[in-house]
C-alpha cells in the first residue's frame, strides 16, 4: 500500500498524522472523557462550580467566569471545531476535485475560465466575504458554516488536482486507451482516477487547513454558530471577559494550543505527502 | 535552465490569449495583448467579487430596512419612535433600498463609480460610509504595508542566507524554528505578544492606535505614539511572515545553488560574497515578488483579526463592527476597499515584473 510506505518514509507525515489522530481520538472519546472531567454535570451549565478557580485535581484546567469547568468546555468544543473543519475540508475537496478535474481534463476554453475563477478566489482576501456571509446566515449550524467555508476553500484543492490531471493526461497508457477508442468515462475511471487518490488526499489536507483557518478567524471574533461551543468561541468569550488582565490565560491558552496543533498536524500531513509523491520537492526542503 | 514562477504564469496567460485571440487581435503587439488581458482580468475580478458581496446582502430573507431603523433607534440617531410609512420610505430611499433589485444594483455601482459614494452608514448616521472608511484606511494601509515589507524583506534575506550556509548548525536551527513558527496563525502570535509584552511586560500598549490624549497630526510626538501602538500588531504579522518567506526562499535558493552559472561564477574567481549578493539573492527576490501578490490576500484577512484584537481603528475592525450591527453600507464599503487594495497591488506587481525581471517578458 502506498500510504504505508508514505508513513514509513516521511517523518513529516508521521508526525502530522500522529498529532491529528490524537486530536481526533480525544474528540471521539469525548463522552467518557467528559465523565471523568465533570461527572454528570452539563459542561455548558452556568454556575456549576466556583468562578475562576485555579487548576486543582477536580478541575485540571480551572473554571471560567461562569463557573464552568474549562476542561469540560474544551472537550465539547474540540469535536465541534474538528467536525466543521473536516466537513468543510471534505465539501471543498469534492468541489475542488470536480473543478480541477474538468479544468485539467477538458483543457482549452473551459480550462481558462475555471483557472481564472480559481486564481480569483486565491488572490482576493476571502475572510471579509466569509464574515459577511456567516453573519447574515440565519440559524447558522455546523453544516451551514461548513458550506460557507467550503465555498471559499475549494481553490486549494482545485489547484492540486488540476496540475495532476494535466500530467496524467499525457501519460502513455492514457494515449493507448485513447487510441483503442475507450470513452472519456472509461479513461477517467480506469486510468486517471486510480492515480489521483494521493492528490485528492493532499487536496483534502490543504482544504482542511484553509477551512480551519477561516473557521478560527470567524469564531474568534464571535461570529460562529451561537448554539454550540467551539474552540474559537472559547477564545472569543475568554477575551471578552478580560482573562488576560485577570491573569487567567489558561482558559484560552488550551484552545489556542489545540488549534495550533490542528494546523500543524494538517500542514505536516500535506507537506509530507507532497514531498513523498512529488520527489522533486524532497531535495529542496 | 532557469524556470521561475513568474515566467510560467505569464507564459500561460500568453498561451491563452494566443488561443482565443487568433486572427482578430493579430495586429496588436504581444505586450498590448498581455496588458489588455491583465487589465480585463482585473476589472472582471473586481466586478465579480463586488457583485457577489452585493447579492450576499440583498438576497437575505426579510426586509433590511426594519433592521436599520431599529439600529438607528437603539443608537439614538433616529428622532421619532413612530414607524410611520413616510419614515420607512424616507430611510428606504436614503439607504438605497428603494426600487427593484436590478435598479438597486445599477444605482449602487453608479454611485460608487461616479461619486465614490456607498450611502449613509448606520454606525454613525448620517455620516456617509465613505467617511468612515477613509478615516480607517490609513491605519490599515500602514499596518499591512509595514508588516508586509518588513516580513518579506527580512524573510527573503534570511532564507537566502540559511540556504547559502545550509550546512551550518545555526542555519539548521533557524530553519527549524521558522518551520514551527510558520504554522502559527498571526492572530495567535498576537495573543502571545499581548500577554507577554503588554500585560505581563508592560512594555507596549494593548489597544488603540495612538495615545488617547493626542490628536492625529504629523507632529513628532504623535508619530512616536503611533509607532509605539503599532509595534505589537505589526510584530505579530511580521514574525509569522518572516518564517514563511524564509522557508519558501530557502527552498528556492537551495534549488538554484547547484546551477552551472554559479559554478562558473566561482570558477571565474568572483568572491563568494559577490556571488551571494549579485547572483543568488537576485534569483531569489525576483520570483518572490510575484509570490508577494498571492500572499497579500491572506495577510489582509489575518489583519482583520489582529485589528479586532488590538481595537485598532482600521478597516478590519470597522468591518466587524459594521457586520455585527448589520450596517450594510459600511460593511460593503470596507469589503470593496480591501478587495480593491489587494487586486490593485497584484495588478501593479504583474505589470512591473517584466520591467525588473529580465527573464519575464510580455509574450503574446
Amino acid at each position: 500500500m502506498v500510504f504505508v510506505n508514505l508513513y514509513r518514509e516521511s517523518g513529516k507525515f508521521r508526525l502530522g498524522a500522529v498529532i491529528t489522530l490524537i486530536l481526533i481520538v480525544i474528540g471521539v472519546l469525548r463522552t467518557p472523557l467528559l465523565n471523568l472531567a465533570v461527572g454528570d454535570t452539563d459542561p455548558m451549565a452556568v454556575g456549576s462550580f466556583g468562578i475562576f478557580l485555579d487548576p486543582t485535581r477536580d478541575h485540571l484546567l480551572g473554571t471560567d467566569r461562569f463557573g464552568r469547568d474549562v476542561l469540560g468546555l474544551v472537550l465539547i468544543a474540540l469535536p465541534v471545531s474538528l467536525t466543521v473543519a473536516f466537513l468543510a475540508g471534505a465539501l471543498s475537496t469534492v468541489l475542488g476535485v470536480v473543478v480541477g478535474f474538468v479544468s485539467g481534463y477538458k483543457g482549452g476554453r473551459v480550462d481558462s475560465v475555471l483557472r481564472t475563477l480559481t486564481d480569483m478566489f486565491i488572490v482576493i482576501p476571502t475572510l471579509p466575504l466569509i464574515i459577511i456571509l456567516a453573519a447574515n446566515t440565519r440559524n447558522l449550524s455546523s453544516l451551514k458554516l461548513a458550506l460557507v467555508l467550503a465555498a471559499f476553500s475549494w481553490p486549494f484543492a482545485a489547484r492540486v488536482i488540476r496540475s495532476q490531471v494535466l500530467s496524467l493526461r499525457e501519460r502513455p497508457y492514457v494515449e493507448l486507451s485513447k487510441m483503442t477508442n475507450l470513452s472519456d468515462r472509461e479513461i477517467i475511471v480506469g486510468d486517471i482516477l486510480p492515480n489521483m487518490a494521493p492528490y485528492v488526499a493532499i487536496g483534502f489536507a490543504q482544504a482542511s487547513v484553509g477551512s480551519a483557518f477561516a473557521l478560527v478567524g470567524l469564531t474568534v471574533i464571535g461570529l460562529g454558530p451561537s448554539s454550540q461551543m467551539d474552540l474559537g468561541r472559547m477564545i472569543s468569550e475568554a477575551l471578552g471577559y478580560g482573562v488576560i488582565s485577570l491573569g487567567k490565560e489558561l482558559i484560552f491558552v488550551v484552545p489556542v494550543a489545540l488549534l495550533i496543533l490542528l494546523f500543524l498536524g494538517l500542514a505536516l500531513i500535506s507537506q509530507g505527502m507532497e514531498e513523498f509523491f512529488n520527489p522533486r520537492l524532497r531535495s529542496q526542503a | 535552465m532557469v524556470t521561475s514562477t513568474p515566467t510560467t504564469t505569464l507564459d500561460q496567460e500568453a498561451e491563452l490569449t494566443g488561443g482565443s485571440g487568433k486572427g482578430g487581435r493579430g495586429a496588436l503587439s504581444p505586450t498590448a495583448t498581455y496588458l489588455l488581458r491583465r487589465l480585463g482580468l482585473y476589472v472582471l475580478t473586481l466586478w465579480g467579487s463586488l457583485t457577489a458581496s452585493f447579492f450576499f446582502f440583498r438576497l437575505l430573507p426579510g426586509d433590511p430596512i426594519s433592521g436599520i431603523i431599529s439600529q438607528l433607534q437603539t443608537r439614538g440617531q433616529y428622532s421619532s419612535l413612530d414607524n410611520s410609512q413616510d419614515m420607512v420610505e424616507f430611510y428606504r430611499k436614503e439607504f438605497g433600498l428603494d426600487g427593484s433589485l436590478g435598479q438597486q444594483y445599477v444605482s449602487y455601482f453608479r454611485n460608487i463609480l461616479t461619486q465614490f459614494d456607498f450611502g449613509p452608514s448606520v454606525l454613525s448616521y448620517p455620516s456617509p460610509a465613505t467617511d468612515l472608511i477613509i478615516r480607517a484606511l490609513p491605519w490599515t494601509f500602514a499596518l499591512i504595508g509595514v508588516a508586509t515589507l518588513l516580513g518579506w524583506g527580512i524573510g527573503v534575506v534570511l532564507g537566502t542566507l540559511t540556504a547559502w550556509k545550509r550546512n551550518s548548525r545555526w542555519a539548521e536551527l533557524i530553519t527549524n524554528g521558522a518551520l514551527g513558527l510558520s504554522h502559527i496563525p498571526p492572530y495567535f502570535m498576537a495573543l502571545f505578544l499581548l500577554i507577554f509584552l503588554s500585560y505581563r511586560g508592560g512594555l507596549l500598549p494593548s489597544r488603540g492606535a495612538y495615545d488617547a490624549g493626542l490628536d492625529p497630526s504629523w507632529s513628532l510626538e504623535f508619530m512616536i505614539s503611533a509607532i509605539k501602538y503599532g509595534t505589537l500588531p505589526v510584530l505579530a504579522t511580521v514574525i509569522v511572515a518572516v518564517a514563511n518567506w524564509m522557508i519558501s526562499t530557502r527552498a528556492l535558493v537551495v534549488s538554484i545553488l547547484g546551477e552551472d552559472f554559479l559554478t562558473f561564477a566561482n570558477a571565474k574567481g568572483i568572491t563568494p560574497r559577490h556571488v551571494l549578493t549579485r547572483y543568488v539573492l537576485r534569483n531569489a527576490w525576483l520570483p518572490q515578488i510575484a509570490a508577494l501578490g498571492l500572499a497579500l490576500g491572506g495577510v489582509v484577512s489575518g489583519n482583520i483579526l489582529i485589528e479586532r484584537l488590538f481595537v485598532y481603528p482600521g478597516l478590519g475592525n470597522l468591518l466587524v463592527d459594521a457586520v455585527i450591527i448589520k450596517d450594510v453600507n459600511t460593511a460593503m464599503a470596507t469589503v470593496t476597499l480591501l478587495i480593491f487594495m489587494v487586486l490593485t497591488i497584484n495588478l501593479i506587481i504583474d505589470l512591473c515584473l517584466p520591467l525588473i525581471d529580465p527573464r519575464v517578458k510580455f509574450t503574446g
